[in-house]
């Protein structure tokens, strides 16, 4: 275990242990550009020299390994001096894009020069080496080569995680850039990524290009439902609109998030958002409509199904089953839901695209309920008069109701989501807009946080279910998500 | 129609994969193999060789690309290779380059219309104790002037190959 000293400080680190890592352990911080924790070391954009005493020159403290004595200065005269150099020499050919550049406010460049270098550039705009402006490099993201400063944490990225190699450094020296495949797209399941990592603006999303300034962006952690997986996850907002979802890297989960994942915001901000009840396929307000559906669930006496969803968040299964088991008073709710699941791409996707089944089994445990198989069968035998669910989760017993054709009630976000046939739909915020509890592949138990408003009169599916209890007789008394979540247990 | 590898190419790069540890390894002396044969490396070649060492094709390239000595174009009868690092600059050789453009009439990278010369400017030559130096198909030219520069130049045209002194 090699002890040393950075600035003065003792450490006793691991073997193997570089000094950037060291200093980190420090809290002291070394600027890096191709540098990533998750990514090889690829000593190659200089910006982290450190001076060893004794020492004959700087050494990139990314790509050296801490030995026992040393003594490493991060700050000294000689290191500010490098820092500013190399800064210049980046900084040469780059392009004054700025006002122009997405990346400007989280820029690694302007943050760097702003810290290190504050110096007037000594090569005039004329002598600038030129390169190939903005193109689009794949279906979301634009490459802008004359940005780059050849960090090749994008080439690294998809040579070692993603492995699919599409990108390489081509030619040398000052006429050098990152290229792919003559008509060939950089299109991988985790693209995006690529834009969080380069710490330049010379890969930027598509999605996100001129939608917002990043300073303006506000940020909410919360967890991605794009599948059971689970990811952390940070929205950035700003006025009520999410403008981009970012991982959030921790050791349990994720460091990357897919393209599926990040884009899932989209659905929020959807043009078909359901905003009013639909009974048939017409349009009314809310509190009509649940008053109607109400009365069909009295008429049915009894009669009724109600089953849970793993696209719904733990509150909201348990408010489901509140409904079922203490309002409508039925014995037929099932929240008995199984799905395989496990990383399907050894990266991040799950084989199970609904983030909560592990959720709503826990439902299940402490309210108990009959089987999927049982309950099929009890609609295909013409049992119920009406058959209570969320949209998506009606693709279950698709071909049940089909055969008895009771009335189907669902909660749906968007008017796409709504089953053929549905007698009345209710629209429930989206977990961007109400927090939630789910609980992913590994078990873990993860809370959304909501970045942004629901659309008015949207309400959180707990409070539907709690005003549908209202006006059938039975209340529930839900003031909050937390009162739907008595007895449940989480492990 | 498909670039597909000849067998006898296949056969001889099979012997060169066997000396190196590593299939990938034997990727420069292959791309020489390839350049031998048609007298430049074409895209397809790439691609084959890349499917030969089982490499993604952005790492041909990138090495291809990242070398002066593979030609990417067909070349002319002579390859006029004009160094342009620090020793040979220093000694001279933009002042070569400039003359040498305007001779031929076109610019590095670029092949005279009677197919007879290529010009580019390439990295080290590794003879820099010679500098200025021109490389010449295979054969290295030292320590030049403007002068000897024209000698060579007239000497080529008629179809004489000049000496190297």
């Amino acid at each position: 275990m090699p002890k040393l000293t950075i600035d003065g400080k003792n450490i006793e680190v691991a073997k193997g242990t570089t000094l950037l890592e060291a200093a980190q352990q420090l809290g002291i911080y070394i600027p890096r550009y191709c540098y990533h924790p998750k990514l090889s070391v690829s000593g190659s954009c200089r910006m982290c020299l450190v001076e060893v005493e004794r020492g004959p020159k700087l050494v990139t403290a990314c790509s050296t390994e801490a030995a026992d004595g040393m003594a490493v200065l991060t700050a000294s005269d000689k290191v500010m001096a490098a820092r500013r150099d190399v800064l210049e020499f980046l900084l040469i050919n780059h392009p004054l894009d700025c006002p122009i550049c997405d990346q400007a406010g989280e820029c690694g460049l302007q943050d760097y020069y702003m810290k290190y270098s504050l110096r007037k550039s000594r090569f005039s705009q004329e002598d600038k080496v030129l390169r190939q402006k903005r193109r689009a490099a794949g279906p979301r993201l634009m490459l802008d080569n004359e940005r780059c400063i050849l960090c090749t944490r994008c080439v690294r990225f998809c040579s070692e995680v993603t492995k699919t190699f599409e990108l390489e450094v081509m030619e040398r020296s000052d006429h050098s850039f990152i290229d792919l495949k003559e008509g060939k797209a950089l299109d991988n399941d985790y693209s995006l990524n690529i834009a969080d990592l380069c710490p330049v603006g010379a890969f930027t999303s598509r999605d996100f290009r001129f939608k917002q300034r990043v300073w303006f962006l506000k940020k909410t952690p919360t967890i991605c439902l794009g599948c059971a997986t689970g990811c952390k996850i940070e929205a950035h907002h700003n006025e009520n609109t999410i403008y981009r979802l970012a991982p959030r890297p921790n050791s349990e989960t994720n460091t990357w998030l897919c393209d599926h994942g990040r884009l899932s915001y989209k659905a929020v901000q959807a043009g078909d958002r359901l905003a009013k009840g639909v009974i048939k396929n017409g349009l009314i307000d809310l509190e009509p409509a649940l008053r109607e559906a109400a009365t069909r669930i009295d008429e049915a006496k009894g009669a009724v199904a109600v089953l849970g969803s793993p696209w719904l968040s733990v509150e909201d299964n348990a408010a489901l089953a509140r409904l079922a088991k203490d309002a409508i008073k039925t014995e037929s709710y099932c929240f008995d839901l199984t799905a395989e699941q496990g990383i399907k791409d050894g990266i991040l996707i799950n084989k199970d695209p609904a983030p909560n089944t592990s959720g709503v089994k826990l439902v299940k445990e402490a309210l108990g309920g009959i089987s999927l198989e049982e309950l099929v069968r009890r609609i295909a035998a013409g049992q119920f008069k009406v058959v209570l669910t969320e949209a998506r989760a009606a693709l279950l017993i698709k071909d049940a109701l089909k055969t008895s054709g009771p009335r189907l009630i669902v909660f749906a976000c968007a008017k796409s989501e709504i089953p053929a046939g549905a007698y009345a739909t209710f629209p429930y915020a989206t977990y961007f807009e109400t927090p939630g509890t789910f609980v992913n592949y590994q078990g873990l138990r993860r809370r959304t946080e909501a970045p942004v408003e629901a659309p008015e009169g949207v309400k959180p599916l707990w409070a539907l279910v709690n005003k549908l209890a209202a006006y059938s007789g039975a209340g529930l008394r839900l003031d909050s998500a937390e009162d739907a979540l008595k007895e449940i247990i989480f492990k | 129609m498909a670039f597909k590898l000849s067998e006898e190419f296949k056969t001889k790069a099979e012997k060169l994969c066997a000396k190196y540890p590593r299939r990938d390894a034997a990727l420069i002396p292959l791309l020489h193999e390839l350049q031998k044969e048609a007298g430049y490396v074409a895209e397809e070649g790439m691609d084959a060789l890349a499917l030969f060492l089982e490499l993604p094709y952005s790492r041909v390239k990138a090495v291809a690309t990242f070398y002066t000595m593979f030609n990417r174009e067909p070349a002319g009868k002579y390859h006029l290779q004009v160094c342009r690092n620090i020793s040979c600059h220093m000694a001279g050789a933009e002042g070569l380059l400039e003359r040498l453009r305007a001779a031929l009439g076109i610019a590095e990278g670029e092949t005279t219309k009677d197919g007879l010369f290529t010009l580019s400017a390439v990295e080290c030559l590794g003879a820099c104790g010679s500098a200025p130096v021109m490389q010449v198909n295979d054969d290295y030219f030292e320590n030049l002037t403007g002068e000897k520069l024209d000698v060579i130049l007239e000497e080529l045209k008629h179809g004489k190959y000049p000496s190297q002194k």
